[in-house]
């Protein structure tokens, strides 16, 4: 006969439980490098979109314009364009990541990098206050905890709002930089 | 394991997830690269959703004709049926058409349609790397391809002469080197909180539960772990953490442990494999933690 399974109970152990945590991949420079070694240069050639623009993004992507710039870099290599370099953000339940986005000279994906990633209590990424906290808090940012918290197990949705946020950066760059 | 310069640490999204491979030692960020590189390969041979993968066109041809397929994709096959023997059939890569009824995968209009009485016995392993179905049948890898990637990840890290790493697919973890380091899991009630759960050195770590994917069926709440024997899916709520020598079988053995935790205690002794599952008590609605190196030991 099968006996009886030991179970603990869990809130002596939820007490230990730790909030959030953070962790900076790549600095802006870091990650033009990685993505474009051979590069001699990087323009600034961040767009202002407009409201055709916008509309012309989300009708090609499927994907909501949230914000009206378009962070995007030239990158120079032998005195020709040898590509894209761009930087966007995306919020998920529980996260919030920076990241960059390689394009080739004719517009396709050629690498991508998670350059931070940060955890979240669930509401709070909504909130305009709570996200004004990183502003400018990139080098020393407040949620980088402890050692140990780097393990965390358990899927994330991360990816999905990822592969949407690059769709709608590959509808930016034919609506602005092409 | 500490951040110094020569470590190097990145992620990029890939298995549907977000995949974080750390590494130390010299030349590691082209260990890194090449890390990528494999977890990049097994995605493109082993995803449901990539028609032109190893188990697409296993779904379309191979309860027609015999299909070769990539060696990775034939050991991956060959580990899940000795997973699904050992647990007799708990574990059980065939029902993708379930997933596909509840919305967790996509339906292709040119897989044949399945039957309704096909299971993983009916997918037989033939001599150079073929395979044929001798029931029209749909496979998904995704209980057990996402481990698979880690130790290939892992693998490659080592054939560089990194001393030190780690890689991190979302819930599924291996790492190597001369430190110990805590395995977290999600609350699963409260997916942002964070219980320490094990001390884990050169080993995997791989967690599965319902919180982040959560569907309301039929008026109860859902999750993408599938019943093999009853074709219903799991309760969500629960999560199962199963700490293993290498991270494909900590990952397939979550899925039984999730379908039948009795069951399982057999299985994990076999694969020298521990399991800790947080749930809640069908009584008293508080939460508790079952962990398997506590129990009772079932002789074979």
């Amino acid at each position: 006969m099968r006996k009886d399974l030991i179970w603990l109970s869990v809130p002596a152990l939820a007490a230990a439980a730790l909030p959030a945590h953070a962790v900076q991949y790549f600095t802006l420079e870091q990650a033009q490098h990685a993505l474009f070694p051979e590069a001699s240069g990087f323009k600034d050639a961040k767009v202002l979109l407009t409201a055709d623009q916008r509309e012309a993004i989300e009708k090609a992507s499927k994907v909501r314009v949230r914000g009206v710039e378009l962070n995007a870099w030239r990158v120079e290599a032998g005195g020709k364009v040898t590509g894209w370099f761009l930087v966007d953000e995306v919020y998920g339940k529980h996260e919030f990541i920076t990241y960059a986005v390689a394009l080739d000279a004719t517009g396709a994906v050629r690498g991508i990098e998670i350059m931070d990633y940060r955890e979240t209590h669930g509401g709070e990424v909504r909130n305009a206050n709570w996200r004004a906290q990183f502003t400018g808090k990139r080098a020393d940012a407040p949620l980088v905890l402890d050692q140990d918290i780097k393990n965390i197990s358990g899927a994330t949705l991360s990816c999905k709002h990822i592969a949407d946020g690059v769709r709608r950066l590959l509808a930016s760059y034919e609506a602005a930089l092409k | 394991m500490s951040d110094s310069p020569a470590t190097v640490r990145r992620a990029r999204p890939l298995l549907g997830t977000l995949v974080e491979i750390t590494a130390a030692g010299p030349d590691a960020e082209s260990a890194v690269a090449q890390a990528f590189h494999a977890v990049e390969q097994v995605h493109g041979l082993m995803s449901y959703h990539d028609r032109a993968s190893d188990i697409s066109r296993l779904n379309r041809e191979a309860a027609f004709q015999p299909v070769a397929v990539h060696a990775w994709t034939w050991q991956v096959l060959a580990a899940a049926r000795a997973f699904s023997e050992a647990s007799g059939g708990l574990f059980d890569i065939t029902v993708a058409p379930t997933l596909t009824r509840l919305g967790y995968l996509p339906r292709h209009a040119d897989f044949p349609r399945a039957s309704g009485h096909a299971d993983w016995r009916d997918i037989e392993l033939l001599p150079q790397q073929q395979v044929r179905f001798t029931r029209p049948l749909r496979v998904d890898l995704g209980g057990i391809a996402k481990g698979f990637a880690v130790d290939k990840a892992i693998e490659t890290l080592q054939a560089h002469g990194i001393s030190a790493g780690r890689v991190n697919a979302g819930g599924d973890l291996r790492l190597f080197g001369p430190k110990a380091e805590t395995v977290h899991v999600r609350h699963p009630h409260s997916p942002s909180l964070l219980l320490p759960l094990s001390e884990l050195r050169n080993g995997a770590a791989a967690t599965s539960a319902g919180y982040f994917a959560p569907k309301h069926v039929g008026g109860r709440q859902i999750s993408p772990h599938i019943h093999p024997h009853t074709g219903q899916a799991v309760a969500s709520g629960t999560s199962a953490t199963v700490l293993a020598a290498d991270c494909m079988t900590a990952d397939a053995l979550t899925k039984i442990v999730l379908a039948d935790c009795p069951a399982a205690l057999p299985v994990l002794e076999r694969f020298e494999a521990r399991a800790i599952l947080l749930d809640r008590d069908p009584n008293t609605g508080a939460w508790r933690m079952l962990d398997s190196a506590h129990q009772e030991k079932h002789c074979a």
